[in-house]
């Protein structure tokens, strides 16, 4: 299931407070293939399970004792910090763009932010895991959708097309023009035009980089 | 514990004291208006002319501001003696703070309307008083001279003197004389108490009108304001109780839920006996998602209160309750307000969850009627006692969300037991 970086399986190290939801998620990732190497329960134990086992991803549920806020979240920000290879996929019951901020603040790809619900859909988790796993980026839809509802009046973002709007909305959630041209069921070219259109309004540089195109049109949205 | 409880003294001095110190009240209130009202009078109406007459040159304003100054002092003064008079504490109105620069500060008392009422009130209250002064020097002049006429009657020179009666057209004499004085004295002592409270009253209740209606309105609003927050900051407590119990509850078990369902689509093809063993698991979590909702949707009003009414929804929950409850109910035909059915359906839930939780009781009993224009609600238990009004306590959010309809809850729970909680709303 294309879930291996080289030939060894993923290793994943989850941090999740409901034992509910951590025993179903340590089967749904063992069921695709990935090794749990660790399942922990707070923060705190998070980051030392990171730094024991330097796994390739680490899954983390934001809201987690003992604050029950945003200590996933944190967490996730520190262990970014410590152990820069490891790629991290926060997921969360709720949008906070505010989480996403803080997230994508250091710039780096290798991180992704996902509602849980996400969860259930398994090749949509294996797809992320994958994407952060490679130095990419992932946003929700629902983050994305934010990032553009809190834009001022005068935004440029406001002179985009409807069409525009959209192909620039999933190159924020992380897709790329081949990716887009499937889902908006356009050639690659068109895509290419769009997106060069769309970087001209805005005034950003056009990237040919994938990651880094990314992480230029969050930059942007985010203000 | 007992909080938002409303005592009222009750006076205990026999009648005949009371009614002598109220004609002794009035009367110096009556008596001392006079000098008060006159100085006060001569004060504002000359300041008030001083200061429109010099209005052009600014001076004015600064002539009208202590005018109105002075006529605060005067009506401070008064609202002092008030209750003492009407037998009923009032509110003090609250003067507009003096803030900013020392010019604005010094004009502050122009641009609030109680100052103006307070300077229109020491004018209005000058016949008043005047009147009030007559009245109760003259009562208490003849009421007194002619009770004691019989003692002084000797000392009048009685040549070329026609008294009352001789002009009335009487036989003259002495004891007819003493007779027909002391008479009109006692009655005059008698009439006296009624004639000194009219004119009392009377000027009390200007004093009332001008002085103090407006605190009572401002009272009213801030009373209504500090309900609405008190509503307010429930509600705040109930919803992140119950965001908090939705994601701990029901929204994980749906995740979880979803995950199993994905993960059985993929054994499908490959191990159709685990599929078959995670669908299993999967039907149990979605009968546990089931059972946390409708626990969760018994902390929000049920439908039978909005369907049945407050008695058949209290009924409902006594059966429910894991001590035995008697339920007495005495409800008109008619529904009440929704918001007053719902807080009476929450203090009766409430306390009959803190009857089952903490106090031990063999047996509860649950009062709900109409007495006096209010809506009684009563919960009484035989257990342990010792049920505190904490903050954050369910109990509080109980007080907070009485306070919201302009109720009152008591809360009696000594160590040992039993515990009474009483909760009384308007009858809307």
């Amino acid at each position: 299931m294309g879930v291996s970086p080289g030939d060894r399986p993923l290793r994943v190290v989850l941090g999740e407070d409901s034992v509910l939801l951590r025993e179903g998620l340590v089967r749904l990732l063992e069921e695709a293939g990935t090794t749990v190497a660790a399942a922990v329960g707070d923060g705190p134990s998070l980051v030392r399970a990171v730094m024991a086992e330097r796994p390739d991803v680490a899954v983390v549920d934001v809201r987690m004792p003992p604050t029950h806020t945003d200590e996933g979240l944190r967490a996730a920000v520190e262990v970014r910090r410590l152990a820069p290879g490891t790629a991290v996929l926060v997921l969360s019951q709720y949008v906070e763009v505010t989480y996403a901020d803080e997230l994508l603040a250091d710039g780096r790809g290798g991180v992704g932010y996902l509602l849980k619900d996400r969860v259930t859909d398994l090749d949509q988790l294996l797809a992320a895991l994958d994407e952060v796993v490679a130095g990419g980026t992932v946003l929700d839809p629902q983050v994305v959708a934010q990032l553009f509802a809190r834009r001022r009046a005068d935004d440029p973002v406001r002179r985009l097309t409807p069409r525009e709007r959209e192909v620039l909305g999933l190159i924020a959630e992380g897709h790329s023009n081949t990716a887009i041209a499937r889902q908006l069921v356009v050639t690659p070219g068109a895509v290419e035009k769009h997106t060069q259109r769309i970087f001209a309004k805005l005034g950003l540089a056009p990237d040919e980089e994938r990651n880094s195109r990314v992480m230029a049109t969050l930059a942007y949205l985010r203000g | 514990m007992t909080t938002d409880t409303l005592v009222m003294p009750s006076v205990t001095a026999p009648p005949h004291s009371r009614r002598l110190r109220r004609v002794l009240t009035d009367s110096g209130y009556a008596v001392l208006s006079l000098p008060v009202g006159v100085l006060f009078s001569a004060v504002v109406v000359t300041g008030v002319a001083a200061g429109i007459g010099t209005v052009v040159v600014w001076v004015g304003l600064a002539v009208l501001a202590l005018t109105l100054l002075a006529a605060r002092g005067s009506a401070t003064l008064e609202r002092a003696q008030l209750p003492a008079v009407l037998g009923h504490p009032l509110p003090r109105p609250a003067y507009l703070p003096a803030e900013g620069g020392p010019v604005r500060r010094l004009l502050t008392p122009l641009r609030d309307p109680q100052s103006w009422l307070d300077a229109l009130h020491a004018v209005l209250r000058l016949p008043l008083a005047v009147l009030a002064f007559a009245v109760t020097v003259t009562s208490w002049a003849v009421a007194l001279g002619g009770i004691t006429y019989g003692l002084w009657d000797w000392a009048l020179p009685q040549e070329g003197n026609e008294d009352l009666f001789e002009l009335l057209g009487f036989e003259g004499g002495t004891s007819l004389r003493i007779l027909g004085y002391t008479l009109i004295g006692l009655l005059a002592a008698a009439v006296l108490p009624f004639a000194v409270r009219a004119v009392a009253v009377l000027q009390a209740q200007l004093g009332r009108v001008l002085l103090t209606s407006r605190a009572a309105t401002q009272a009213e609003l801030g009373r209504l304001s500090r309900g609405r927050d008190a509503a307010v900051a429930a509600e705040a407590v109930a919803l992140r109780r119950l965001e908090r119990d939705i994601h701990d509850g029901p929204q994980q078990h749906l995740v979880r839920l979803g995950m199993d369902l994905s993960r059985a689509q993929r054994q499908l093809d490959r191990d159709p006996s685990a599929a078959r063993t995670t669908l299993a698991e999967a039907g149990v979590l979605a009968r546990e998602a089931l059972e946390e909702l409708r626990a969760l949707s018994r902390g929000i009003a049920p439908p039978v209160l909005a369907d049945r009414g407050l008695a058949a929804a209290l009924a409902a929950l006594a059966a429910r309750s894991p001590v035995p409850v008697e339920l007495a109910v005495d409800l008109p035909g008619e529904r009440l307000a929704p918001a007053t059915e719902n807080t009476a359906y929450f203090v009766v839930s409430e306390a009959l969850a803190n009857v089952a939780k903490h106090s031990g009781a063999d047996v509860c009993r649950v009062e709900v009627g109409q007495v006096g224009g209010v809506l009684r609600v009563v919960v009484e238990d035989d257990g342990a006692g010792g049920a505190l009004l904490v903050p954050g306590h369910g109990l509080a959010g109980l007080a907070d969300r009485l306070r919201a309809v302009d109720g009152v809850l008591t809360v009696d729970s000594p160590r040992g037991g039993p515990t009474r909680t009483v909760a009384e709303l308007p009858w809307a």
